[in-house]
């Protein structure tokens, strides 16, 4: 039925859809249930014994994930106890100076980078397929490796504090205390956290790809949950926020390891750079941080007030009004660095707009509470503290958002009060409350009522007895980041208070730990909908199933649940797609982004070790360079880079044993996809949108010293070889020709010209590699930042052009070896498009290393 | 149910209404083109202002980029404007009397985009009007 000639990337879906009520209304018989069950559940079967760690599914993945990211934040909180007791009595001698610089240091890295992103990662791993109906993320060995990669990265840096060895210039590592810093605890920040970094940004490209494609059939844009909204924004957030950290973590390495003066004001360096850098990344963290913990509000908020959310379009207006409007914000960190005033203006300005989107949301969640009849229930009490509270952080967040008002108060305790205000009200309360909420869901058990109030109460006193108190010790003048004070200025008895709660908090916490994880096995059967929720995530089965949906649901409406009568009996009954395991593969439904169109069925992949052992890898590249051990580090790179080979290569775009499947209802699906309809190149799309704003971050850097330094590029400098620039320029552009030209010829069954095209490119990619290393050879990165940035642009795109020459070869040895056809071209898509951006970054860094420095 | 008849998909071409509304004529990133003229709005003025202060100071003097700056943000308030009575158009809320779009229907997912990219043009207008207050109020780099 299908023509053979037509690349089964272009094949489309063939049948009925939408579904017609007749075909819903048709039983499946019993006996086929009774099979397909078993189909999908063999399909899905978690691996047992100490192969369990094999595992990626979502379920078990996302499980792990929280935990870790908990038990992280317990360590930091314990940090911060240590830091509460140190400050009791004034002139305290409990803990050196030294150990303090290292508890604030890692309680603030810790809470951000080992938990507050993370956990975001880790629910939406956990609970989003649920709530679109999906059997898994699109790539769960991605969701695995980045599992893995936190886990060894978040030991490995949370670990250092035993050996008293941890970073300690503060959260932000601001040079030139950082980059001066002996010792081995600002590397292990760098490398440590950049290798999470990374974890996130892995976290984020399948959320994205998760949120816009996997989505059930009919769960048109405007119908689809307010959390998978907050998901694509803040998914895209971290794509432009995260890389200008992990460019400015790669130069600040670069200076640490090799004496590169980029933060080092005596050789043409600036440290102003590196705020910069790191605040563009660090404000759009912070509603990183807080969107998606408010997304689990916008679930919570409609359960309780047992009606529809009001304002669903405000919610999403709000989401990415914030989303964009955080971007503006970066400054407000650096309003005592010396900038023009009218330079501050512009972010105070925009500091004080967000507010009008983050407002909203709020708000419409407090109408949806006044319209409903509201139930009072433990996951609403948590809610309703975090609305309390982040109203308050907010507040002050408005005051600390003028200038002036700033000066007076920057670094004092009155910020460390603002913080915490917003970081509770808008993460750690809505967290919780979702933990309470979902536990239901992704345990099949109920926590306990009596407990949860216990804690919430804890919590919430124990908090305002800390923090509130901080505004004043601020305003008195009592600095942060200073491990003791002097007595009889009026601020011993306020430093007390905060003690006394933050061990109120750490109570409140022990009691919320243990309800987590004390056993359960008395616990009778938990009802199915236990809260009376109307989206998806309440049509789980209980006892607890792996297959995640018994049958992939048509969706038409915002509360399936409430407004889709026969829609949970239909899905159990396997009426709906994909009800069946047939070939014993775990498979996804994918659809299109605006309504959800059934376009592909999707081969997700199963248990692997490699996953582990690319993670283990991949940390050994970051880790050993802690060490300036670079031969294992050189080496663990390589290990990963075929890890990761062997991964792609063996369960990845093969193609299919036939073309088009039958899903049910009368809808057959492509089993294969290339291009903008597959998944990974999206995955592709997605993951380059974020490394070109990394290479735009040093670009961005060029022209900062250019503006901040009289002299860049120093008078008289030495410039980079205009004819070895322009030499190597030329290579990269034809090697990115010839890419896209085998693809065409590929798809045109000119397999030889194709192959003959993907041999010559390597070629010509690495000898515009060599081009590059000699254009800069004869400048001294050591002497001034000038040459150090043009060397830094290089390194830049020599290692993506290896990483360019692998995937050319990768696409060589597929068509030699039967993978990649005229047919089944997928991998060639998804290469092209890395060559489109790696194309353009060798044109960009030709003219700034080649033209730019001329005309400066 | 029975407005999602409306897009039955993979068939023969629609028409009509249902063409209007096809997926093909939709874009996610339509609702982002107001906060993107933000976006840009306020990086040309801080770079601006910046490479002014640092480098041109003394070239000539800053009221002629406060103008310059206040003109280019005229401009792309008529384009906010322009954009956010395109999405009002949309959204068409004076001919149905629909404020909110819940159904999975092409139209009210194409109505509800319409309401949000209006919404966000509303948000995006005054925070370039926010960001546009220290041009009108500040003179001097310092």
């Amino acid at each position: 039925m299908t023509d053979r000639q037509i690349p089964a990337g272009d094949l489309m879906a063939e049948g009925v859809y939408p579904p017609t009520e007749e075909m819903l209304n048709e039983p499946v018989p019993e006996e086929v249930q009774k099979r397909q069950k078993e189909n999908l559940r063999k399909a899905w079967k978690t691996p047992d014994g100490w192969r369990y760690w094999t595992a990626v599914n979502n379920s078990e993945v996302g499980a792990w994930y929280t935990m870790t990211a908990f038990v992280f934040m317990l360590i930091a909180g314990v940090m911060a106890l240590l830091m509460r007791l140190q400050l009791w009595v004034p002139e305290n001698d409990l803990i050196s100076a030294d150990m303090f610089n290292q508890l604030f240091t890692m309680h603030g890295s810790a809470m951000m980078f080992l938990f507050a992103v993370p956990m975001f990662e880790a629910i939406s791993i956990l609970i989003l397929p649920a709530f679109l109906g999906a059997r898994d993320m699109p790539f769960p060995r991605l969701s695995a490796y980045g599992y893995w990669a936190f886990l060894i990265g978040g030991i490995f840096v949370i670990g250092s504090i035993l050996f008293s060895a941890a970073p300690k210039a503060g959260w932000f590592m601001y040079p030139p205390l950082a980059t001066i810093e002996l010792g081995i605890g600002s590397d292990i920040w760098l490398l440590g956290l950049s290798f999470i970094e990374i974890a996130s940004i892995a976290a984020a490209v399948e959320l994205i790809v998760g949120a816009l494609k996997c989505r059930p059939p009919g769960m048109r844009v405007n119908v689809m949950p307010l959390y998978a909204w907050y998901v694509l924004v803040v998914g895209g957030m971290i794509l432009f926020a995260f890389p200008p950290l992990i460019a400015g973590d790669f130069l600040f390495e670069l200076e640490r390891s090799f004496d590169w003066p980029f933060f080092d004001h005596t050789r043409g360096g600036d440290p102003m750079l590196w705020q910069h850098l790191f605040w563009i990344f660090g404000h759009p963290e912070v509603y990183i941080i807080f969107l998606p913990s408010i997304a689990i509000a916008a679930m919570i908020v409609p359960t309780v007030a047992r009606r529809p959310i009001l304002g669903y379009s405000w919610i999403v207006l709000s989401a990415v009004g914030t989303g964009f409007l955080s971007f503006g914000l970066w400054v407000h960190h650096m309003y005592t660095t010396g900038l023009p005033n009218i330079s501050l203006g512009f972010f105070s300005a925009a500091s004080e707009a967000v507010v009008i989107p983050t407002g909203i949301q709020l708000f419409a969640f407090v109408a949806t509470l006044i319209a409903g009849r509201v139930k009072m229930t433990l996951p609403m009490l948590w809610i309703a503290g975090a609305l309390a509270i982040f109203t308050a952080g907010g507040l002050t967040g408005v005051m600390v958002a003028v200038a002036p008002f700033d000066w007076q108060v920057h670094d004092t305790y009155f910020i460390v009060a603002h913080l915490h205000y917003t970081l509770f009200g808008g993460m750690v309360f809505p967290v919780i409350a979702g933990v309470y909420y979902f536990f239901p869901f992704f345990r099949k058990k109920m926590l306990s009522e009596r407990l949860g109030r216990w804690a919430f109460w804890l919590i919430f006193t124990g908090f305002n007895v800390t923090f509130l108190p901080m505004h004043l010790t601020g305003l008195l003048g009592m600095p942060r980041r200073v491990y003791t004070y002097p007595g009889g200025l009026g601020i011993d008895w306020l430093n007390q208070i905060s003690t006394v709660g933050a061990f109120v908090i750490a109570a409140g916490f022990a009691i919320f730990a243990w309800d987590i994880v004390r056993p359960k096995k008395d616990q009778p059967q938990i009802a199915r909908n236990p809260w009376g929720g109307g989206t998806l995530e309440w049509s789980h089965e209980i006892p607890e199933t792996k297959w995640g949906v018994r049958s992939i649901p048509h969706i038409t409406t915002r509360y399936p649940l409430w407004d889709q009568p026969k829609l949970v009996e239909r899905m159990d009954a396997g009426r709906y797609y994909l009800p069946d395991a047939e070939e014993g593969y775990r498979e996804t439904i994918v659809t299109s982004v605006i309504d959800a169109r059934p376009i592909q069925v999707q081969r997700v992949t199963g248990p692997a070790y490699i996953t582990i052992m690319a993670a283990a890898f991949t940390g050994g590249a970051f880790i050993f360079p802690t060490f300036h051990l670079y031969t294992p580090a050189i080496i663990c790179a390589a290990f990963a880079v075929v890890s990761i080979i062997y991964w792609l290569w063996t369960t990845t775009a093969r193609p299919p044993e036939k073309d088009m499947k039958d899903v049910g209802l009368g809808l057959s699906l492509p089993t294969y996809a290339a291009g903008p309809q597959a998944v990974g190149w999206w995955a592709v799309w997605i993951t380059m949108l974020g490394d070109a704003t990394a290479f735009a971050s040093l670009v961005f850097g060029v022209f900062f010293y250019w503006t901040s330094n009289t002299a860049f590029p120093p008078p008289g400098a030495e410039h980079a070889s205009g004819l070895f620039v322009a030499l190597a320029t030329a290579a990269f552009a034809l090697s990115w020709a010839l890419t896209r030209g085998a693809r065409s010829l590929n798809r045109a069954g000119r397999v030889g010209l194709a192959r003959a095209a993907l041999a010559a490119a390597p070629l010509l990619t690495l000898s515009g590699m060599g081009g590059f290393i000699l254009s800069v050879l004869d400048l001294d990165p050591t002497s001034h930042v000038y040459p150090a940035m043009m060397w830094a642009l290089m390194v830049w795109v020599v290692a993506h052009g290896i990483a360019g020459t692998i995937m050319q070869l990768y696409c060589l040895a597929g068509s030699l070896f039967g993978k990649l056809t005229p047919r089944y071209d997928a991998d060639l898509w998804n290469v092209t498009l890395f060559w489109h951006f790696l194309g353009l970054t060798a044109l960009v860094t030709g003219a700034m290393i080649g033209l730019v420095p001329r005309m400066m | 149910m029975d407005r999602d008849d409306h897009d039955r998909e993979p068939q023969p071409q629609p028409h009509g209404d249902e063409r209007e509304f096809s997926e093909e004529r939709e874009s996610l990133w339509r609702i982002a083109f107001a906060p993107t003229i933000w976006a840009f709005h306020f990086i040309i003025s801080y770079a601006a202002v910046s490479v002014y202060c640092f480098k041109f100071g003394a070239l000539f003097d800053m009221n002629t980029l406060r103008f310059a700056l206040i003109a280019m943000t005229a401009l792309m308030l008529a384009a906010i404007a322009w954009i956010g009575w395109r999405a009002f158009l949309r959204w068409d809320v004076r001919d149905t009397g629909e404020f909110t779009n819940p159904e999975g229907s092409a139209e009210d997912r194409h109505q509800f985009l319409g309401h949000a990219g209006f919404l966000l043009a509303i948000v995006s207008f005054i925070g370039v009007v926010y960001d546009t207050l220290p041009l009108i109020l500040l003179g001097s780099c310092r």
